[in-house]
């Protein structure tokens, strides 16, 4: 795809040949590091035009402090997420909630979901996905000393939990894998399809709920209140297919870059299998180096934003692997270290629409890698396979084949 | 020591409560109960440890002696609301 002329506004001497989807290291790479290869950003100004750094080959400003992009996230009047992602993959205009309404809409809906996912909460979903780890292990230990991760572990883990969160059996898990796929890394028209197969499903399931009520994610959105109404049929599908997109692929690609780190590095795999108690922090340490996610804005508004010209209706991007290598905010960004403590990472974004889900995801991660380690000893990627990691809107790793024999 | 909590800055990270449960308090959200945090001597290299972790910047430590922060309290001036 040609990119964009890149807009008058926009100074030649503020465009840069970068993009997290062209770049070297971007595509598809056997033993590829798409996350060290961004970090050579750091290298030149803090902002700086990108003309062909979407999915659909717009043209975005790259903020590349870690700063920089707090100031952008935690500033909605200035910086919009109603951008419609998904609903433009339709030739339709309708946000996902709460993720792409802006304040002052965006808090009432923040609120009603918040306590769903909190800390709390999660504390009591934890055994539920504590025990969906062991079995799909203990699975993985009976057949064999070698498994490909994703497909065996990392993937129906995380799917399954969203899928028990939103009321479904886990008997439909691969169709709901295979329209993720397609939705979030297919063609054009495999994404179509895709997204209108899952807005189907979610519209069918609101429609089930409202007449069978469960004790489930669905129920509790069709039977909710905003400001005394009952929340219309666009709205409950914008919260879904939020759901959706954000439960399908993020959690299993952080859970696989950091078991192929783990493989790649025996004497830190044992420092965590010998004192479980390190692995949180070190979790946290794994959120900073390898993050899967770049967040878009749109300006609302002309502003000069650190010498740039940004003018109202251009695209803003705040890449997490960006800032999470800024060696203004980070000692030694490049360097990962398990035993890391000042780690304010932006793996979870900042500002008012800091991941919903960062609770669950967190112990996903952190539970996935102890039940992993007290259950598969030392582990190495299988001889003669290469993992192919790859950048993009949402970066991520394939073919990941761990052997312990 | 205190910690300064600028209740509009959390988004609910929690990565103070991590830390230091006991100090830190959530509400059913997920975000830090506002008014500011005495913290005991004991519990001072925890709290501005936990208080150091938010993303957002939401917690400030204030190493000020007594008598200032009682000073503070009954004018209030540049506190963030």
């Amino acid at each position: 795809m040609a990119p964009n002329p890149v807009p008058d506004h926009v100074p030649p001497e503020m465009v840069r040949d970068f993009s997290l989807f062209t770049s070297p290291g971007m595509l598809p790479t056997p033993n590829g590091d798409p996350h060290a290869a961004v970090a050579c950003v750091h290298e030149g100004p803090p902002i700086f035009y990108s003309p062909y750094n979407t999915r659909d080959g717009q043209g975005t400003w790259v903020i590349t402090r870690a700063k920089d992009q707090r100031r952008v996230l935690q500033d909605a009047e200035t910086f919009s997420s109603h951008r419609s992602i998904f609903a433009s993959a339709l030739g339709e205009n309708w946000p996902m909630i709460p993720l792409e309404l802006d304040p002052p809409a965006h808090g009432v809906f923040r609120s009603l979901l918040s306590p769903l996912l909190s800390p709390k909460r999660v504390l009591v979903l934890e055994p539920a996905v504590r025990e969906r780890a062991i079995a799909l292990i203990k699975r993985i230990v009976a057949s064999g000393r070698s498994c490909d991760v994703m497909k065996d572990f990392a993937v129906p883990f995380t799917v399954s939990i969203f899928l028990s969160f939103l009321g479904l059996p886990d008997h439909r898990l691969d169709t709901f894998v295979a329209w993720g796929k397609d939705l979030l890394h297919g063609d054009d028209e495999k994404r179509q399809v895709a997204a209108r197969t899952i807005v189907a499903f979610i519209d069918e399931l609101a429609a089930v709920r409202r007449k069978e009520p469960a004790d489930d994610f669905m129920t509790f959105v069709v039977q909710a209140k905003v400001e005394g109404r009952p929340l219309t049929h666009e709205q409950v599908r914008g919260v879904g297919v939020l759901l959706f997109v954000a439960g399908a692929d993020t959690v299993a690609a952080a859970l696989g870059f950091d078991l192929a780190y783990l493989a790649r590095n025996l004497k830190e795999q044992e420092w965590l299998r010998s004192e479980p108690d390190r692995i949180a922090p070190a979790a946290e340490e794994l959120l900073r180096a390898y993050p899967t996610v770049q967040i878009i804005r749109v300006a609302k508004k002309d502003i000069d934003f650190e010498g740039a010209p940004i003018r109202k209706g251009d695209y803003v991007s705040c890449a997490t692997m960006i800032a999470n290598r800024d060696p203004t905010e980070f000692e030694r960004p490049n360097t990962i270290d398990l035993a890391r403590q000042e780690n304010r990472h932006a793996a979870f974004g900042y500002g008012p629409h800091r991941c919903l889900g960062s609770h669950l995801a967190r112990r996903e991660i952190v539970i996935g890698l102890e039940e992993w380690l007290s259950r598969i000893p030392a582990f190495r990627i299988k001889e003669s396979t290469a993992p192919i990691a790859h950048g993009g809107h949402l970066f991520g790793i394939e073919n990941l084949i761990l052997d312990w024999s | 020591m205190r910690i300064i909590v600028h209740t509009a800055k959390c988004q609910g990270h929690a990565r103070c409560w991590a830390q230091a449960p006991g100090i830190f308090k959530l509400d059913d959200e997920g975000s830090i109960l506002p008014g500011d945090i005495e913290v005991a001597e004991a519990e001072q290299l925890l709290a501005s440890r936990a208080a150091r972790s938010c993303p957002e910047r939401a917690l400030e430590v204030d190493h000020a002696p007594a008598a200032q922060v009682e000073l503070d309290a009954v004018q209030p001036t540049a506190r963030q609301v």
